[in-house]
């Protein structure tokens, strides 16, 4: 029983974000809903455990700290994230980019896909 | 021609010879121009008391009378009925008038009274004459005048008084005259009517607008004058922490009130639903407790309690279990049996539910997009494809049926009715809805909305009422609670570990932004993430928190006696209550405060 200000992981019941879509992206480790096929940008990218997809938007994350890093095309600054429910690292989103050529990735996240589970959903409401 | 000031010449020699002598009998007295008013205003209002000499008296010592002379003798001669000199006096004020053209509808009303009243008693040959020689040269309206000539045919005085609407000479309809020909002068000629009472009930209304908790069914004349009017937040907002429920082993996710206001449903993530007895101490009256009743386990291998809800009738609980919850649990909540449990499917996730009225069906949901509608006879009736349900609600509708109201992750707020199959979209917010939470009469809907507050709809009119701010956002799900005697006080969580409580604000023109901020109770040493307002005990509010305990709030009156008549050791953590904005310290009763 701990009284008081609880230090454990987590805290309350987390508000866990869902896309929606038709294919649904998740925490491999977890389960926890990221993002779905209608947000992915590229599929042409390279991260710590091979291949990588760059997406528009994705939810239920945690951001890092702004780090500086060199990369093949070129510096950027970039914030590592991780999984909102189980702090897996899962990839980073790009803050900055030095090079003109490279600011189409700016507010885009990058997930590792050995990372991620994709996973069947269910089509999208039509707008009433 | 008139001058700004209140002492306007007479149109008669003899008037300014009577005041040049009072104004040598008394010391002059002077008075600026807003002084000179007020002694104005204060003179009337003791006239039309009928404290005529004090009104007198008052003229004579302040030197500057309530109206001009000619407007002094129209009105006596009204009062008394002499309509030939009240012709007369009229004429010499018609060049004050505000428009020229007023006057022939003066002189209208004034022959018109005339005319009523030599009908009444029974002089039909001059009532003629006054009609034949007054009214139909002014050539007004050809209606009134028509209506007024068909009168002279009433039998007698009580019908003429009930065909015109008119309540007789002695019925107070020269004074209403008066009344009713004063807009036509400027003040300085003729005051309006009554215009300290109107003056005073003006700063009354304002008073009572900027009220923060404002909940008395009062009328503003019924209202002390002698302080500005504050409702006592002592008696109807919660401020004080009573009692501190400590019977949980891990942080508290939800609390909920039975409908019938007699008990407390809390759970969290030790998979326990503790359910406690709401007491009423009858000596002194009106203090509530809470007291243990029953523990009800939900089995270890789900991730806690996530919901908790009470069929309307208060007979039935109600419990989901978080994420991976495949099954919700029914218990009848006096004895602790566990009804029903209810599961459909392994793959499912149901974390939020709704009962509807009849107390034996309920809607379930998750945001895997499972959506059901179950009954405790029989199980799982019907399903609803391809919602990821939120947070769920329901209402009852003028058809007899009852609509399912659910917060999806689109941020839509849909009507769905299970038996017409119908559905639509009410509104929508926008941002990403956390729970939502629906007044006891269904009229409004809170809606917690991530980083925005909490948003309350209107569900008859389908707009957003009111957005209230000040809560401390974070990443953490938070509920919210309507309640009150009119539905006027809104509660939620926070994440800085305070219970925020909101006046939803009186009547129309509360532009004051006061209002919109909520006063914030501490006590609790963690997160808190869900409240619930007792719906028979108006002022009592629950709050559970991640520091493992469950508190109950009250009002400083009544937690003052409860404190008192406690038995048990449980008594209250300390206690803060901060208000924000300016908190007006004076406070008004009914009877105005003790003489001195």
């Amino acid at each position: 029983k701990s009284p008081g200000f609880n230090a454990s992981y987590s805290m309350g019941r987390l508000h866990i974000e869902h896309m929606g879509g038709e294919r649904v992206f998740s925490c491999a480790n977890c389960d926890c809903p990221l993002t779905n096929r209608q947000q992915l940008i590229s599929t042409r990218f390279t991260g710590a455990t091979g291949r990588a997809f760059l997406f528009n938007r994705v939810v239920n994350l945690d951001t890092s700290e702004l780090q500086d890093r060199v990369m093949l095309t070129g510096r950027h600054m970039v914030r590592d994230v991780s999984c909102r429910k189980c702090k897996t690292k899962l990839g980073w989103v790009y803050e900055f980019a030095t090079e003109e050529s490279q600011q189409y990735k700016e507010g885009k996240i990058i997930l590792e896909r050995a990372l991620i589970n994709e996973s069947e959903g269910f089509p999208d409401p039509v707008k009433d | 021609m008139e001058n700004g000031s209140g002492c306007l010449n007479g149109s008669g020699a003899a008037d300014s010879a009577e005041k040049a002598q009072q104004q040598q009998q008394c010391p002059a007295v002077q008075l600026s121009e807003r002084n000179r008013e007020a002694v104005r205003v204060i003179g009337q209002y003791l006239r039309e008391l009928g404290l005529a000499r004090s009104a007198e008296a008052l003229v004579l010592e302040a030197g500057c009378p309530l109206e001009s002379g000619a407007a002094a003798q129209f009105r006596s001669s009204v009062l008394l009925g002499d309509w030939d000199g009240a012709e007369a006096s009229l004429a010499s004020l018609r060049r004050a008038l505000w428009r020229e053209s007023s006057w022939s509808e003066i002189a209208f009303r004034l022959a018109e009274q005339r005319y009523l009243e030599l009908l009444e008693s029974g002089a039909h040959i001059a009532a003629l004459c006054v009609l034949r020689g007054k009214l139909t040269p002014l050539q007004l309206s050809p209606d009134r005048l028509h209506r007024l000539s068909g009168l002279i045919m009433c039998s007698g005085p009580e019908e003429l008084r009930q065909l015109s609407g008119w309540s007789g000479a002695a019925g107070g309809t020269r004074q209403a005259l008066l009344d009713s020909v004063e807009q036509f002068f400027p003040p300085s000629v003729m005051l309006p009517p009554k215009r300290l009472s109107v003056l005073l009930d003006q700063a009354v209304r304002a008073q009572v607008s900027r009220c923060r908790h404002h909940n008395t069914s009062l009328s503003p004349d019924q209202l002390t004058l002698l302080a500005d009017h504050s409702c006592q937040a002592a008696a109807s907002v919660p401020s004080v922490c009573s009692q501190v429920l400590d019977a949980h082993q891990d942080e508290v996710h939800v609390c909920q009130f039975s409908p019938n206001g007699r008990f407390l449903a809390t759970g969290g993530r030790d998979c326990v639903a503790i359910v406690w007895l709401v007491e009423a101490a009858a000596n002194p009256p009106g203090a509530p407790r809470v007291r243990h009743h029953l523990t009800l386990r939900i089995g270890e291998e789900r991730g806690g309690v996530a919901w908790l809800a009470w069929s309307p009738d208060s007979r039935l609980l109600l419990a989901c279990a978080a994420e991976e919850a495949t099954e919700v649990i029914v218990w009848e909540a006096e004895t602790g049996d566990c009804i029903k449990k209810l599961k459909h499917r392994d793959e499912d996730s149901l974390t939020t539910a709704a009962w509807l009225p009849d107390s034996n069906h309920f809607v379930v949901g998750g945001n895997r997009g499972h959506f059901y509608l179950c009954s405790v006879d029989v199980g799982f009736e019907k399903a609803w494809d391809f919602i990821r349900v939120v947070a769920l609600a329901t209402r009852r509708e003028d058809d007899g049926g009852t609509a399912v109201l659910a917060a999806d992750t689109f941020a839509r707020i849909r009507r769905y009715r299970f038996d017409t199959m119908q559905d639509e979209t009410l509104f929508r917010e926008d941002g990403p809805v956390m729970s939502m939470s629906i007044s006891q009469d269904e009229t409004l809907l809170a809606v917690c909305v991530a980083s925005a507050g909490v948003h309350l709809w209107d569900l008859r009119l389908r707009v957003c009422r009111r957005r209230l701010h000040g809560l401390t956002h974070g990443a953490y799900l938070l509920h919210a609670s309507i309640g009150g005697p009119n539905q006027d006080f809104v509660a939620s969580g926070s994440h800085d570990a305070r219970v925020c409580v909101w006046h939803r604000g009186c009547q129309a023109g509360d532009g004051a932004q006061q209002h919109l901020l909520p006063d914030k109770l501490s006590g609790h040493g963690g997160l808190v993430s869900c409240v619930s307002w007792n719906p028979r005990h108006h002022g009592m509010l629950a709050s559970a928190s991640d520091d493992c305990t469950v508190r109950i709030w009250l009002p400083a009156s009544l937690a003052a006696a409860a404190q008192a008549a406690s038995a048990d050791g449980t008594g209250p953590g300390g206690a803060g209550f901060s208000s924000n904005g300016c908190c007006s310290s004076t406070v008004s009763k009914h009877q105005p405060p003790p003489l001195l």
